[in-house]
């Protein structure tokens, strides 16, 4: 169990591991999270769950290298084993027919967004795209993302690659010519933040999926706590996704530098270790 | 426990004789043990010593011979597992000390942690002969159980308590903690197929996460996790169950009863402004970085907070337990801010007395109102209110009343919030048929621990709130014995 | 027709007449009602401070052998409040999804610890304005007046500091210089006073020798208190002003308009009569104003309060001598 199967890199920082859990591949639903763990030593941490299959009995996890933990899961070959990982976690994605929906990814925001844009689609929705990122190097999973939309936009801050702008470019363009029903978006915080702006101004119901810091995973610790039209909500089990027009962004960003120093010193070690 | 086995051990021929060895005056002379404390100044530098340090054989032995052994051994009516008491501690007196570790493991499945964590004081020792009739103090019933589980450890001889005959009849554990592995403990001596599934990566639950190492040490849970391996108990770790498989799915599998021990792991916060900034956690969060991911170690990736002053609101054994671990982590000042006075504080006297040796400050009377951060988000400052104890109302209690006037403000950069932790709600949520209280307890008929779901018993934290290992234990047992004759009848009629 | 807009707290009301806050507006249905008999704003059921610790102590008391959950129950008064303000807040957001008049939310405190931080919520579900209910009975005898009225300024400062929409307060007449503190609570932060609070009272039981509770309800002259400071008052101000307690009937509102308030707030004769009576009330509001040539509340509003030359004293003097004197 917890075997890697395959690994692939999409960028020098992004990569594709498709791990064997029959238990979860069967179980889980679109939106939903694991934690994992790598080595005796290692953090607990979340990856959302990109895609799955029940047959072959496998999940699919894109993983971004942004400090010790995703290091360490890179650093794994297909035969190696994740140490822990459990799931699945969080409330998953309300999928139902409503019209159109736009969905927005944000770099590697885009392997989370795959599974739900597709659960849209096989609803009957229409499903507009539009994924972002800084650089070509960056867009991850464009032939996936195409598949399962009606149309895809790509933006990058740079122009290397699709149009030259930022994702609430790509989105306003959109709703502006087109009633969307629902958005969903996926990214870092800030973006999502932007992106939920955007929307509020047109009154498009929207859902963000928040990557708050994690130590459990399954609503012990409040770690991961955040601020929801006025109440207090734990990602872990609430979430990960709420109404975007609801969160507290601003508190959210502020938590997730919570441990800044530790995990900079962390890495630093880490580097010169290997 | 049946009087009559009571009876019967007590008249065998070893205690008979052990009895008249000594002249009962003789025995209600000596004074009660004073258990060996390492020194404050060189335990506040390391999260991993135990404070006390266990009774030597010459003081286990004399602490023993003080003990009656009571014709009715009222001390047992304060046990929660009913321990045969007079048997255990007989037998440390006349030196079979792994006879001892037997009795005790003929009803307790976690022997060396009861004798660390349990509150005595309010327990079986509050029931001795000596408190109640010759007004002294209680024969140190729980120093004795300690040092016959931790003497069986270390002799590398354990004993392996008897199972009967397997009877194939699958039952599951939703947890790992006290409640759940006490159930499964007795189950499994039943002859039942157990396995206990835990959603964390270690098994234990909060033994592990909650309790730090300084008061009982996870090789301590550990061991006691490899006798009920030995017995046969099976155990599934990263494994929610609702979540990973569902109850059907296990159900289809063969499993017949479930006993739900998931705990009260939801952490509880004033919401008070300023309550989410960085550096403001809950104890369970801190406790289970530090205990159960070690992060105050070099070589774990997990980090922890180190303030230099830190605060902790709360008064219980949890927040003492936070508190501790502050100071062991390098805190210069760590305070424990309480709403009312000390005498009122439900942490154990033991654990008090222990954090002020060790140069916790207590500020009693007073609530915090505030919190304030730097730039980036990081609390820095609280500000509190005192209190003063107003009219006592229906419980007896003297209600905290804020002192007008009285706000000031303290100087922080970590605050552990340790008011309490409600009944996780991840299980509960996946059985909607299940009969939950307003507060999210799960509610049982509290002589069976059965649920409003026939084939689901609970018991610990989940059905409590938050209360004792012991009680959590006691629960467990309750189950077992409840799901087997339920089990029994359910089979009978098919 | 004549036009019986006002307004209030900066508030646009279709008519001066408010149901104020009492047990009737605590639920949606009552307050969907209310506004259909015409109500022209609502001030939903206070929350109260001593509500949650009364039922903090009977769970308590509920909840198995003290010694073993003490640790559970300790702080467990904040989980009632988190859990009784949640209910507050899911009404106030309901109120405003299903009400086109303003809805005030009620704070009953006897501190100002914790409210500033609620009130920011309270504004959040969406609350037009906030009504603080300040009844401290001055019985606190280690306090002297500046103590007992330095508290209310300080309540006032710590919510409205928090919060943009306007907040007011509800006071009783018990303040050894009313008139200055009518006044200077006028000037600080808040946007109306409510005058005054419905005195709840002891009496005693001469049978069981016990001491028992009033009616809550008032009584038809109850108002005659609020008359007289509002047409003292209104004219001093620098805040709007809402009479409340006794007013029972249209003549009463009328009385109080023109002694300068710009609101009434009904209660007790809801309870007594219903809600239609509201209707009725506009009804001969509005009869009442074209017999008498007004056009709107403005027209008449204040005309009998006391212009600002008036030396109240002096004023207060003449009147007893007339009335009581030989001065005739």
């Amino acid at each position: 169990m917890n075997k890697i199967i395959s690994k692939e890199y999409f960028s020098d920082k992004v990569v594709k591991l498709v791990v064997e859990n029959p238990l979860i591949a069967r179980s889980r639903k679109p939106g939903n999270f694991v934690i994992l763990r790598i080595g005796e030593k290692g953090e607990r941490f979340p990856l959302t769950i990109a895609g799955a299959d029940p047959v072959k009995g496998t999940i699919t996890l894109v993983v971004q290298i942004v400090g010790v933990s995703s290091s360490k899961l890179v650093a794994l070959e297909p035969g190696d084993h994740i140490t822990d990982l459990v799931g699945p976690l969080g409330k998953p994605t309300d999928i139902r027919k409503i019209g159109t929906v736009l969905a927005a990814g944000g770099g590697v925001g885009v392997a989370p967004l795959l599974p739900i844009i597709e659960a849209f689609k096989k609803a009957g929705n229409r499903v507009v795209t539009v994924i972002a990122a800084r650089n070509k190097d960056l867009i991850i999973l464009e032939d996936e993302a195409k598949k399962w939309s009606d149309e895809l936009i790509i933006m990058t801050d740079d122009g290397s690659y699709g149009r030259k702008g930022l994702v609430t470019a790509g989105m306003e363009e959109i709703i502006l010519r087109e009633k969307i029903d629902e958005c969903i978006v996926i990214g870092p915080a800030i973006m999502m933040k932007f992106a939920s702006m955007l929307t509020k101004k047109y009154n498009i119901p929207t859902q963000a999926s928040l990557n708050s810091i994690m130590v459990d995973g399954t609503g012990m610790c409040g770690a991961c706590r955040v601020s929801v039209g006025g109440k207090l909500k734990f990602t872990c089990v609430e979430g990960p996704e709420f109404d975007a027009h609801q969160i507290d962004f601003d508190e959210m960003l502020m938590r997730l530098g919570g441990y800044k120093e530790e995990e900079k010193k962390a890495n630093e070690i880490y580097s010169q270790k290997i | 426990m049946n009087p009559d086995i009571l009876k019967e051990e007590r008249n065998k021929e070893w205690r008979s004789e052990l009895r008249s060895r000594i002249k009962a005056k003789e025995r209600t002379n000596i004074p009660r043990v004073k258990m060996p404390e390492l020194e404050p100044e060189i335990r506040v530098k390391y999260q991993n010593r135990e404070v006390n340090k266990g009774l030597d054989v010459a003081q286990a032995q004399r602490e023993a011979s003080r003990c009656m052994d009571c014709a009715n051994p009222t001390c047992m009516e304060g046990c929660p597992v009913s321990i045969n008491i007079p048997k255990f501690i007989k037998n440390i007196e006349r030196g079979e000390f792994l006879e001892a570790a037997a009795a005790l493991k003929e009803t307790s499945s976690l022997p060396a942690v009861c004798g660390r964590v349990c509150p005595q004081e309010k327990q079986c020792e509050a029931h001795c002969f000596y408190v109640d009739k010759l007004k002294k103090e209680a024969v140190a019933i729980g120093y004795l159980e300690r040092f016959a589980a931790d003497f069986e450890r270390d002799s590398g001889k354990s004993n392996i308590p008897g199972t009967a005959k397997p009877n194939r009849i699958k039952v599951a554990t939703v947890g790992s903690g006290p409640s759940a592995l006490s159930f499964a403990g007795d189950m499994v001596k039943l002859g039942y197929d157990v396995t206990v599934f835990e959603a964390l990566h270690e098994i234990g639950g909060v033994l592990k996460y909650g309790i730090p190492e300084f008061r009982l040490p996870n090789s301590v849970v550990d061991f006691e996790l490899e006798n009920l391996k030995k017995m046969g108990v099976k155990f599934q770790t990263n494994f929610i169950v609702g979540r990973t498989a569902s109850f059907d799915d296990l159900k289809a599998q063969g499993f017949k009863g479930f006993f739900i021990g998931s705990g009260a792991g939801l952490p509880r916060f004033m919401d008070i402004p300023g309550e989410n900034y960085n550096g403001i956690m809950s104890s369970n969060e801190y406790l289970t970085r530090v205990n159960l991911m070690d992060a105050s170690s070099d070589n774990s990736d997990t980090p922890v907070i180190k303030g230099k002053r830190v605060a902790v609101v709360g008064g219980g054994n949890t927040a003492m337990d936070s508190v501790r671990t502050a100071l062991r982590l390098g805190a210069e000042r760590a305070i424990i801010i309480y709403r009312r006075s000390e005498a009122e504080m439900p942490a154990r006297i033991e654990e008090v007395k222990h954090a002020k040796e060790e140069g916790v400050e207590f500020m009693t009377l007073c609530n915090p109102l505030e919190y304030f951060a730097d730039s980036k988000g990081r609390v820095n400052k609280m500000r509190l209110n005192k209190m003063e104890l107003g009219e006592p109302d229906a419980s007896g209690r003297r209600r905290p009343v804020p002192m007008e006037g009285s706000e000031f403000e303290l100087d922080v950069d970590l605050v552990i919030v340790a008011v309490g932790v409600s009944p996780n709600p991840l299980v509960p949520s996946c059985l909607p048929d299940l009969k939950v209280s307003r507060w999210g307890t799960i509610v049982v008929d509290e002589e069976k621990m059965q649920s409003s779901i026939p084939q689901m018993f609970a018991g610990g934290d989940i059905v409590r709130g938050g209360a004792t290992v012991i009680l959590a234990m006691g629960d467990g047992r309750k189950a077992a014995e409840n799901m087997h004759l339920h089990l029994k009848n359910h089979s009978a009629n098919h | 027709m004549s036009n019986l807009n006002v307004k209030y707290l900066g508030l646009d009301l279709k008519n001066p007449i408010i149901a104020g806050s009492c047990g009737l507006t605590n639920s949606i249905e009552n307050l969907v009602a209310l506004e259909k008999s015409g109500a022209g704003a609502v001030v939903l059921k206070s929350i109260f401070e001593e509500e949650i610790y009364l039922e903090y102590a009977h769970e308590f008391s509920q909840l198995g052998p003290l010694d073993n959950n003490l640790e559970f129950l300790d702080y467990y008064d904040y989980e009632i409040k988190k859990d009784n303000l949640k209910h507050y807040l899911d009404l106030v957001r309901e109120a405003k999804s299903k009400l086109t008049i303003p809805v005030i939310a009620s704070i009953n405190c006897v501190t100002a610890q914790e409210w500033g931080f609620f009130a920011k919520k309270i504004e959040d579900a969406g609350a037009d304005a906030i009504e603080l209910n300040m009844f401290l009975l001055p019985s606190n005898l280690s306090h002297n007046s500046l103590d007992h009225e330095r508290i209310f300024f300080d309540v006032v400062s710590r919510v409205a500091s928090k919060v943009e929409i306007p907040v007011s307060l509800k006071i009783s007449p018990y303040f050894s210089t009313l008139g200055s503190i009518i006044r200077d609570l006028s000037f600080s932060e808040i946007k109306g006073l409510v005058l005054f609070n419905k005195m709840y009272s002891a009496d005693v039981d001469i049978e069981s020798e016990k001491l028992i509770g009033t009616g809550v309800l008032s009584h038809g002259d109850d108002y005659r208190v609020s008359l007289r400071w509002i047409g003292m008052m209104a004219k001093r101000v620098n805040c709007d002003l809402s009479a409340s307690t006794g007013v029972h009937s249209w003549q009463t509102i009328i009385k109080l308009l023109l002694a300068g308030a710009n609101t009434v707030q009904i209660a007790s004769v809801l309870y007594k009569e219903g809600f239609s009576v509201i209707e009725e009330f506009q009804e001969n509001l509005q009869k009442w104003m074209s017999q008498h040539g007004y056009n709107s509340i403005k027209d008449f509003r204040g005309k009998l309060s006391l212009n600002n030359e008036t030396n109240l004293a002096e004023y207060e003097r003449v009147q007893f001598m007339r009335n009581f004197g030989d001065y005739k």
